[in-house]
């Protein structure tokens, strides 16, 4: 019986205790931000030092271990600069607790490619609204409670893609296999729908279109499968450079690789990257899609030593790779 | 005679120190763990940054979710069983928490009672398959966690469906962002008042319910139990239902956190969770361990986690760091003496 009220007690406890929650919270989701217009209150000038936050996804990708490197180099050359890194490790849970321990180190701007959208938008919103400058790289957050978004326009580039194909790789029309970015994932469907786009009124086709989840190894083994059943695919188009690198294996096993064109999306400048692969003429083409590490300092240096404003958007441009310029630009974005 | 009488009686009140020692083995871990917090945290002007009033919220609202799901993994344990099955259903709480009032326009009450539900029948199928048909918890709940990711898939469509507020359509009930919240000024987040709760009912419900003697029963030694008439089946069965509800409530938590329910929600959460209980003092082999010592150790997970990451510790690091903190516990309990 004693016992039976001491838990109707604890229960009651819980339950006006939620219900006084309930009623003294206030809402912090939204963009309303203390910094639209005029310069950031974090901004001391040349003579200021500035700690950057620099939150990032996961560093098992290396489009996204790249866009780390470049902001630690760009860094470098700002010497009121220090950065520190963050790795979510594609968790959306661990990226919120990283911003939050960057929060309470006090940093004075945030760095943030986020793992997912809506997840990370209410602790970007939290450092914004506290007048911490935040610089959102490649995917977005939702709502405009952050300074300025950096990125590339993934639907712009499908369709470059889809116009080279129509035009120069098939100019009188022929069969493409897509290998395609993980499924769900926006960059997979931007890319796939701008490529449609290109090659719209051409008679280039698309006959076979498989998920290869952005792995080499994946890519491999679907396209394998695709020539067997697709035995006149011409061009394969595929959403990143490793899988299209897949592809081209998948070829060479079948020994037809040098009938065959293969074009990547990404074109990193490194060893292992898109660059090389076409420089080393294993892929016809690829598009650089840029990780926004330089420009995301730039801006950095902007708001907090020259107190000026930044644009909300800034959309980088894509470049088409070919064996032409493969190996000038791989030097120059190494120099 | 009466000299051998005092030293077996000394002997035995050393052995009661040493017992409760450590009984609040965990209690002890997390003070130690604290205080290294303490001396190690970063400074900023002088302030000692680890003891932020914030960062200290942050710690326990970062472990509220492992926090509720180690809650009910510790009564699984106690009857020798395991669960790891719950980071699998708080994925599919949190999808079902999103697609109930994004896509079926379900209010808060009904959408949270419809996934806790969810959670507890899935919970029962699991301790039905293990106690009555005599299946390893271990594999059967292996079976579940497939299982329960697989729903949370097809329920999703493959991604992850985010929760926008408001009252139209497709919208959630602005209720259900709280869960995103904090009170007392900003200060209290609702994930770490849940996770309280939810703690403090289990702590009271385990001293003094009849039902927690059969739990500790099954756990010291299932045959003698069931022998002096304990309702094993039973009880095993609502220690799974206990789990898979508790892991539902982290989903909606989860969900409410972070205004998404993704079918990769929860990933690797249950091993996360068990070792919230080992660290915590529970026998893996069943029949000892308290739910204030998972929270202890839930809540040294977090201050652990907290410290290496106001270092900027690279986080690969910081699975080692945890990875040696759940072998000394789990050394520790060999030494504990057997009474």
């Amino acid at each position: 019986m004693a016992r039976r009220r001491a838990v109707a007690t604890v229960l009651t406890m819980a339950a006006a205790l939620t219900l006084s929650v309930a009623c003294g919270t206030t809402s912090e989701n939204s963009g309303q931000n203390q910094q639209a217009g005029g310069p950031s209150e974090k901004c001391e000038g040349p003579d200021g030092e500035y700690t950057i936050g620099m939150s990032q996804a996961n560093r098992a990708e290396p489009y996204r271990e790249r866009m780390d490197d470049d902001i630690r180099a760009a860094a470098e050359d700002v010497p009121q600069f220090t950065v520190e890194f963050a790795d979510a490790q594609q968790d959306n849970a661990k990226q919120v607790s990283d911003v939050e321990n960057f929060l309470t180190r006090q940093i004075d701007v945030l760095i943030i490619s986020p793992n997912e959208a809506t997840p990370l938008t209410s602790v970007v919103a939290k450092a914004y609204n506290r007048g911490i400058p935040v610089i959102v790289l490649d995917r977005k957050v939702d709502g405009d409670a952050y300074t300025t978004w950096i990125g590339a326009d993934n639907v712009e580039i499908g369709r470059t893609a889809g116009e080279y194909v129509a035009k120069t790789l098939l100019p009188n029309g022929g069969k493409v296999g897509e290998l395609r970015g993980l499924a769900g994932s926006t960059p997979a469907k931007e890319r796939g729908d701008g490529f449609r786009q290109g090659i719209e009124g051409s008679g280039v086709e698309i006959v076979a279109s498989a998920d290869g989840d952005w792995l080499r190894d994946k890519g491999q083994s679907q396209a394998d499968a695709m020539f067997k059943a697709n035995p006149d695919i011409q061009v394969v188009y595929s959403h990143n450079d490793p899988m299209a690198e897949g592809a081209y294996l998948a070829a060479k096993a079948a020994g037809k690789e040098k009938s065959m064109k293969f074009i990547g999306i990404d074109g990193l400048p490194i060893p292992s990257g898109g660059l090389k692969a076409v420089e080393q003429g294993r892929l016809s083409a690829t598009l650089i899609y840029p990780t926004a590490g330089k420009e995301a300092v730039e801006a950095a240096e902007k708001i907090l030593i020259d107190c000026a404003e930044v644009p909300k958007e800034q959309t980088l441009d894509t470049q088409l790779i070919t064996a032409d310029n493969a190996a000038t630009v791989y030097n120059e974005a190494n120099s | 005679m009466s000299l051998s009488t005092q030293d077996t009686e000394t002997k035995a009140g050393r052995r009661d120190v040493v017992a409760s020692l450590f009984r609040f083995q965990s209690l002890f871990g997390l003070v130690a763990v604290f205080l290294v917090a303490v001396i190690f945290s970063p400074r900023h002007d002088g302030e000692l940054l680890f003891l932020n009033s914030d960062n200290l919220f942050n710690v326990v609202r970062a472990v509220s979710e492992i926090g509720i799901m180690a809650v009910g993994m510790t009564f699984v344990i106690l009857v020798g069983g395991i669960d790891l099955s719950v980071g699998a259903v708080l994925g599919l709480a949190a999808v079902g928490s999103a697609v109930l009032m994004v896509e079926s326009d379900f209010g808060v009450a009904a959408a949270v009672v419809i996934v806790l539900v969810i959670g507890v029948v899935f919970g029962f199928l699991q301790g039905v398959a293990s106690a009555v048909f005599g299946i390893q918890a271990f594999i059967v709940t292996l079976a579940g966690m497939q299982v329960a990711r697989g729903l949370a898939r097809m329920w999703s469509g493959g991604q992850g469906v985010p929760i926008a507020y408001g009252d139209g359509p497709g919208q959630a009930p602005v209720t259900f962002s709280l869960l995103g919240e904090r009170t007392f000024n900003g200060l209290v987040p609702i994930p770490a008042l849940i996770f309280a709760v939810v703690a403090v009912v289990a702590i009271v419900f385990l001293r003094t319910s009849a039902f927690s003697r059969h739990v500790y029963a099954i756990g010291g030694n299932e045959k003698a139990a069931r022998l002096s008439g304990v309702p094993v089946t039973r009880v095993k069965v609502i220690v799974f239902c206990i789990a898979g509800g508790l892991a539902a409530l982290a989903g909606i938590v989860h969900a409410g956190q972070l205004n998404q329910g993704s079918p990769n929600d929860g990933f690797g959460y249950e091993l996360d969770a068990i070792a919230a209980v080992v660290i915590g003092g529970t026998s893996l082999m069943g029949g000892h361990g308290t739910v204030t010592g998972t929270v202890a150790g839930a809540l040294l997970l977090g201050v652990l986690n907290n410290l290496l990451g106001l270092h900027g510790v690279d986080p690969n690091v910081q699975l080692l760091v945890k990875g040696l903190v759940i072998v000394v516990a789990a050394g520790l309990q060999r030494l504990r003496p057997t009474t």
